[in-house]
């Protein structure tokens, strides 16, 4: 590995590259790397590269010569990630009436690129909610959490800490080597007081990434609370944006029932980050941990689906199988979250086809490229182009789909019937909502699923009884229902 | 529109499961290892096939497993992974090989693919951990190896004859 890599490689683009292809390469390389937003040590020398490489790569006659003198068998670096896809047909009828197709689309690191690159450094901080409503156990729990992380860091990560409520203070600025003892009494001093404001928080923690934030570590913050923010959730949602773009994932933990759960999914999900429902304080410290664990383990922190939209298609619905379960908001480009070293990202795409015209014999369901980040390695990886397509017969040969799709799809069927009952609630349609919800724990039942079944049930009579959803059960039946697509080991 | 045998619900052609009720709607593939009789090799050397056999007999490859000298035929899929399934893990393997000792072998979850395109069957390696062999001779992760008649495939452990049609 110690060959001066090409140029191409520099930049991150394919041999096969446009001219504009190139230049956005370049553009998204140069703002990562200048030296005015990056001080990590190394970067400028790297910026200098990508500086050079696009002057050559850039200018047609300078290319071609370059090329010539690359030879036609000068390696690129071996690919990052490793695709499967699977249909659930591959051919659809040509109809009058709208028709689906579902994809399932599973990425891999590539093990020899996993043998080559170590883990890369965290750049980490814990937005902790100090609100009124956290004192006790929960408190007391997210305390000596924060406490076991900042233990469980390595001298190359960085972390830090901000506990808000109507304000925010920074307890841990951002550090390397973080110091134990010192740390361990500011966290211990923490009280609750105050209100939940969100923003606040969320603004502070930002900043103290912010800081040292670089492609080559992985940057995330981690909020916990169990109440509602007013007024200032799109200010948060400007601020997630902000983060993404810059590289900055966002997860959120809701402890309890009193927390707004689209907010903060949706708040996570703009950055590719998912969210997490905590039940009870004493798994505050498991999840926490997880997460922590999961960070650590990526390979490629974020993976964005960027694609142009087709003429009579639609993404009717995305939802995210692996490493971590939830929808995805569809509309390009889909963040679509990390590959861990020894977990593959596994999402399945629902589309709509509409009505098809007379004469036509291919339908390219999707036409975009998957954007890799990955803090494992120095330069920029080549974005894998995605192309997914179909032939239209008018009589196509019936096959089944492949079962690991049906696995997925069920799964998925049953966190939709959620949804349904949920809208059906808000609507003041009570009986459709007590309706499904029966529907869907006898399908749960079928599967074995009894407890939560069980908690489904008592909802639906809730329902009936109340005309509203029970606080607690709405959020454990939403999280409860997600969780089925999760390998069983990896269960609540 | 497929109508839901259970609620009666009318679905878009395609959909696979009752979004009212979560019924399944169409039948799935069979991932579980096709078993054989010994007779289907015997029946693809001694002579013309007639038209009207099971599509198991249609197979364009067939694996022989070496220990236990069974004969798996592939026919409708272009392209099958190999692997085995372990607890609802949500990445399955065309083929399982979970009856023959897979884990013992050494045959990760998602071993191998073998494709047929253009006349050529081709196998690869998809990143496993012990390794696939053909002929002896360890893969490379991810890069495609053409196979021929008569080759010897070992996942891990686990070893088979290509038997191609």
């Amino acid at each position: 590995m110690a060959k001066k890599p090409n140029l191409y490689a520099l930049l991150g683009v394919l041999r096969s590259a446009t001219q504009e292809e190139v230049r956005r390469a370049y553009l998204r390389a140069a703002k990562r790397l200048h030296p005015d937003t990056n001080t990590a040590p190394g970067e400028t020398e790297l910026f200098l590269g990508i500086q050079q490489a696009y002057q050559v790569l850039s200018d047609s006659s300078r290319r071609s010569a370059y090329d010539a003198q690359l030879g036609p068998d000068e390696e690129l670096p071996p690919t990052f990630i490793n695709q499967r896809i699977l249909f659930s047909r591959k051919e659809i009828s040509r109809m009058k009436q709208a028709q689906l197709v579902y994809v399932l689309l599973d990425l891999f690191p590539n093990e020899k690129q996993k043998r080559e690159n170590s883990a890369a450094p965290l750049n980490i901080c814990l937005v902790l909610d100090c609100s009124t409503s956290m004192k006790g156990e929960k408190f007391d729990t997210a305390k000596s959490t924060a406490i076991h992380l900042v233990q469980r860091l390595k001298n190359q990560d960085l972390f830090s800490m901000v506990s808000f409520s109507d304000r925010a203070e920074v307890v841990l600025p951002a550090t390397r080597q973080v110091n134990i003892q010192r740390s361990e009494s500011k966290i211990r001093n923490l009280q609750t007081s105050g209100g939940t404001e969100i923003l606040r928080g969320l603004q502070a923690g930002f900043e103290e990434v912010r800081r040292y934030a670089s492609p080559r570590s992985i940057n995330h913050i981690l909020l916990m609370t169990d109440g509602r923010t007013y007024g200032d959730e799109q200010a948060c949602y400007e601020l997630a944006q902000r983060a993404a773009e810059e590289g900055i994932g966002i997860s959120g933990f809701g402890i309890g029932s009193g927390w707004n759960d689209i907010f903060l999914d949706h708040l996570a999900n703009v950055t590719g980050g998912t969210t997490m429902f905590v039940t009870q304080p004493k798994d505050i410290e498991r999840l926490l941990n997880e997460k922590f664990t999961n960070l650590s383990r990526a390979y490629a922190e974020n993976i964005t689906l960027d694609y142009r939209p087709q003429e009579n298609v639609e993404i009717n619905y995305i939802f995210r199988l692996q490493p971590e379960t939830g929808p995805l908001a569809s509309g390009s480009p889909i963040r679509l979250g990390p590959i861990l070293h020894d977990e593959p990202l596994s999402v399945l795409i629902e589309f709509r086809i509409k009505p098809l015209p007379e004469r036509q014999d291919a339908l390219n369901l999707l036409d975009g490229r998957l954007e890799i980040s990955s803090a494992i390695v120095e330069h920029p990886i080549p974005p894998n182009p995605l192309i997914l397509a179909l032939s239209v017969k008018d009589n196509p040969t019936p096959e089944p789909p492949p079962a690991s799709i049906i696995q997925a799809i069920s799964r998925l069927t049953y966190y939709r019937i959620q949804e349904k009952a949920r809208t059906e609630v808000t609507a003041g349609e009570y009986d459709q909502a007590r309706d499904h919800l029966q529907n869907l724990a006898t399908r749960l039942l079928a599967q074995g699923e009894r407890g939560l079944a069980a908690t489904i049930m008592l909802e639906a009579e809730h329902i009936e009884k109340e005309k509203s959803f029970s606080q607690g059960g709405e959020k454990q039946i939403k999280y409860g229902t997600r969780a089925l697509s999760l390998p069983k080991e990896k269960r609540p | 529109m497929i109508t839901c045998p259970n609620c009666k619900h009318e679905e878009v052609d395609g959909a696979i499961f009752c979004s009212e009720c979560g019924s399944q709607l169409i039948k799935g593939e069979n991932v579980h290892t096709q078993m054989i009789q010994p007779e289907v090799s015997d029946d693809r050397v001694t002579g013309p096939i007639a038209d009207d056999r099971p599509a198991a007999n249609n197979a364009w490859i067939s694996l022989h497993m070496l220990d236990s000298g069974q004969i798996l035929p592939i026919a409708d899929q272009t392209e099958f992974t190999l692997g085995r399934i372990s607890d609802n893990q949500p990445i399955m393997p065309d083929i399982d090989f979970s009856a023959y000792k897979a884990y013992d072998n050494g045959v990760s979850r998602l071993h191998a693919v073998i494709r047929h395109n253009n006349g050529n069957v081709i196998i690869m390696d998809l990143g496993s951990s012990n390794g696939t062999y053909v002929n002896g001779t360890r893969l490379l992760p991810n890069t495609e190896q053409p196979l021929h008649h008569g080759d010897v495939v070992a996942l891990g452990k686990l070893k088979m004859q290509i038997v191609l049609s």
